[in-house]
């Protein structure tokens, strides 16, 4: 016993340096190039549903972009194109789709894709326990007319259809592996899109392979893709730089700036087709009165919210649409420019001239702390004096559920079609009306919009409501985030997208 | 050996009580797991099928029962999220924490054992400054700051280690260690500061006591004093701390596993109270407060076995 503790340490120490030599010798020679065929995303969030049927989480889609093809896609410049189907005829009355199948496409697991793959998913979407439900609510029926051609019956003329069917509602998934083992399937997704689904490891990464049969002709590009689980912004940023990972899908908005000239890789910035903002809680008694809440609106200094919480990289904005939707008006989303007077003025009419107190409640995202305490500031200008209560997501949505708040930063991600940024935001009873807003006329112009099929029709419909939610101001429009990517330069093929997605079947590492 | 079965069985209440209060406390916590699950478009009656099929309108007792009946069957639950086994879920992510642990753990012994030593037998001299200074640093730099800097010089700039994640260590050995070895030192790092200190003052303490004087009267060479005499009984307090700091290790990685992007069981824990995972959260809490009293008992009987003056006898006495 004298001697064993010198015995272990002169032996343990030794051995613990060859280990580190050893493995700093190993990775010297194998960091560096690993063959290029392997494509690393990092993703800024675990994917907790991979099903189309259960999703509800943004960060899904981006998965569901590689492992599932949709009915319809969207091109970059925001026009629906054929994927899955080749073409499709709409009826003249808007009750009847229907569409013409890609054909000799099969599923990962060897399923041959038809009308009735078809069916059988857009029929399981419509399920009470499904999270598309509403997407589809519309359709009737779902009739297979031949093995390749399916007729999508309407009870009322729907608009957002196609545009819906862009995104999770249009995605096919396997029905031989979803009748296998339904409760499985959302950790083992079978579609058929470029890449299958291997394996994955939960909170670290999710591992696809080739489709060797895909149906578009050379793609796609890579053997392996990698998205790889990196919850912080910066962590991602050094794993983009030390080439661990070839794209990241959020950028760390202050090293924006900074990044512009970099040799490895670019910034991509784009605007999102989402909004931030306030929602004020009608039923309130402190934001009853349309005056308090306009007062609000005209506080506020957008440019330098932005400019302070967001590094510049966002938009201003004053409307639920940004740029990226037809349905946008410049003239509607144009930040107001600050008006201290008119805010007191109004104030005063609302008989509040000496001001009143409210609690916001906020997420816990840096980004969101700090446009709240801009607002803050901004807001003791007209005496108003906003208290900032912090509470993780979860518990925020709840109580923004509930009506149990008085004010609340909750943001939306964006929907293609403008009705998916209005409908459930600001009609009577909406699922996401946490404002409790309620207007007659705006139920009335929602509702008529969606059964048009003429666009320019309905972009009238959409900004004369946008125009009477800022008489209104149930919602204080904040700003639209932008979709800001770090891609390697050894990347190639990848085109951002108005709904923000990565669609990687043409993406080519170098 | 008797004694240790009664220490493990006084364990049996302790788990009990923890499982209690981790039970209790979720319950508090504002947000309602479905309502977290289906997210925001979700409408009012889907929440409420949710909450049906999830259990949640059963009464607390009965929800607490069929958890712990469960548990007791070595059945852990089932993800309230995705419904996957939460036996899986921690049998995945519970090597990387232990790996990560251990190798904290071993890398602060590497440090604190010779810097501690070393300062005690020369006190006050260049030495003995230069130790200090190095667990000074130790204890003021934040680990996440330093793990980030370690990121950068071996990852970014030099390019020989990766910068983060995970490899386990049976897909393949030499990726493990290299993913492993710069949150292993960050980490470490932090942890042998504490430990220095310690070890240093408990070497001085034994150093002024009297056999140590006759063992040097007797003109024992230093060597044989420090390392055959004073190292033994020094190390009953370095044990101690030893003891808490690995069991802290265990549950609370999280800062590390988040810089360098390691998926493991502190993660698990935040990720699934984050997603409102009762159960998930519930069963690896208490897999946690079995470890800290696993370790608990190892410090026991490692005292008995540095030092025969402690009988494991008399202390259950």
């Amino acid at each position: 016993m004298k001697t064993s503790w010198k015995k272990i340490t002169s032996l343990l120490l030794p051995g613990i340096l060859a280990l580190g030599m050893l493995s700093a010798g190993c990775g010297g020679g194998k960091s560096s190039g690993s063959g290029g065929k392997t494509i690393n995303i990092a993703l800024h969030q675990d994917p907790p549903k991979l099903d189309p049927m259960m999703s509800t989480a943004f960060v899904d889609r981006m998965v569901f972009q590689s492992v599932f093809d949709k009915l319809v896609d969207l091109d970059s410049k925001g026009n629906i194109v054929p994927m899955l189907a080749e073409k499709w005829e709409i009826s003249p009355d808007g009750k009847k789709y229907t569409f013409h199948l890609r054909k000799g496409v099969k599923f990962h697991d060897g399923t041959e894709f038809n009308a009735e793959a078809v069916k059988f998913n857009l029929e399981r979407y419509k399920q009470k326990k499904s999270n598309r439900r509403n997407e589809l609510k519309a359709v009737t029926a779902v009739k297979v007319i031949d093995p390749y051609t399916v007729e999508l019956d309407l009870d009322v003329p729907y608009a957002p259809l196609l545009a819906n069917l862009t995104d999770r509602a249009g995605m096919m998934c396997s029905p031989t592996a979803v009748k296998k083992d339904e409760d499985k399937f959302l950790n083992h997704p079978v579609g058929t899109g470029p890449y299958a689904f291997k394996e994955r490891s939960k909170g670290n990464r999710i591992v696809l392979v080739k489709n060797k049969d895909y149906w578009k002709k050379d793609s796609p590009k890579a053997d392996t893709l990698v998205y790889k689980i990196m919850t912080d912004g910066n962590v991602a940023l050094v794993n983009l730089k030390s080439g661990q990972v070839d794209m990241i899908n959020r950028f760390p908005l202050n090293e924006v700036k900074k990044s512009q000239n970099e040799q490895s890789f670019a910034v991509i910035n784009e605007p999102s087709p989402g909004f931030k903002g306030i929602v004020l809680n009608t039923a309130n008694e402190k934001f009853k009165d349309k005056r308090v809440r306009q007062a609000i609106d005209k506080a506020l200094d957008r440019n330098a919210i932005v400019s302070v919480a967001l590094s510049g990289v966002g938009t201003p904005a004053h409307s639920a649409l940004s740029k990226s939707s037809w349905a946008y008006d410049e003239a509607l989303d144009k930040a107001p420019a600050q008006d201290i007077e008119g805010a007191k003025k109004l104030l005063a009419e609302a008989g509040k001239a000496e001001g009143f107190s409210f609690t916001i409640q906020t997420d816990t995202d840096p980004i969101s702390q700090q446009v709240c305490q801009v607002i803050q500031k901004q807001l003791k200008t007209i005496n108003i004096d906003m208290q900032i209560q912090k509470m993780d997501f979860g518990t925020l949505l709840d109580r923004g559920k509930k009506g149990d708040f008085e004010a609340a930063t909750i943001s939306w991600s964006g929907r293609m079609d403008p009705d998916g940024n209005l409908y459930d935001w600001f009609h009577t009873g909406t699922s996401m009306n946490y404002m409790k807003y309620s207007n007659p006329a705006v139920d009335e112009l929602l509702e008529k919009a969606r059964g048009l099929t003429d666009q320019n029709q309905r972009k009238g419909m959409y900004q004369q409501i946008m125009a009477q939610l800022s008489e209104d101001e149930p919602y204080i429009f904040l700003y639209h985030d932008n979709n800001v990517f770090g891609l390697s330069k050894k990347i190639e093929g990848f085109v951002p997208n108005p709904d923000g997605m990565i669609r990687t079947v043409d993406m080519m590492k170098k | 050996m008797k004694i240790i079965i009664k220490r493990i069985a006084a364990a049996i209440p302790v788990l009990f009580i923890v499982s209690i209060m981790v039970f209790l406390m979720l319950q508090l916590l504002p947000g309602d797991p479905a309502t977290v699950i289906l997210g925001q478009e979700a409408t009012p009656e889907a929440v409420e099928a949710m909450r049906e099929q999830l259990g949640l309108n059963q009464p607390l007792l009965i929800q607490y029962l069929h958890w712990l009946g469960n548990v007791l069957q070595g059945n852990l639950g089932q993800s309230l999220v995705d419904g996957t086994s939460v036996n899986d879920l921690i049998a995945e992510r519970l090597p990387a924490t232990l790996e990560l642990a251990f190798g904290s753990f071993l890398v602060a012994l590497l440090i604190a054992l010779p810097c501690g030593i070393l300062s005690a037998a020369r006190p006050n001299t260049v030495i003995d400054h230069f130790c200090t200074f190095i667990s000074l640093i130790g204890m003021s730099i934040p680990h996440f700051w330093l793990g980030m800097m370690c990121i950068i010089l071996f990852a970014v700039e030099l390019g020989i280690l990766p910068a983060s994640g995970y490899v386990p260590f049976f897909d393949d050995p030499v990726e493990n260690l290299k993913t492993i070895i710069l949150p292993v030192v960050a980490t470490g790092f932090r942890e042998s500061a504490v430990l220095t200190r310690m070890v240093r003052s408990s070497m001085l303490e034994v150093m002024q006591s009297d056999y140590i004087r006759t063992a040097k009267a007797k003109g024992l060479g230093e060597r044989t004093i420090l390392f055959g005499h004073a190292l033994k009984n020094a190390m009953i307090p370095v044990i101690t701390t030893s003891g808490i700091m690995l069991a802290g290790l265990l549950g609370g990685l999280v800062i590390t596993e988040t810089i360098f992007n390691i998926p493991g069981y502190g993660k698990l824990i935040i990720d699934s109270v984050f997603n409102r995972d009762f159960i998930t959260v519930q069963s690896a809490i208490l897999v946690s407060a079995v470890f800290v009293v696993v370790v608990n008992i190892a410090v026991d009987i490692l005292y008995a076995l540095v030092d025969p003056r402690i009988r494991l006898g008399k202390e259950g006495a």
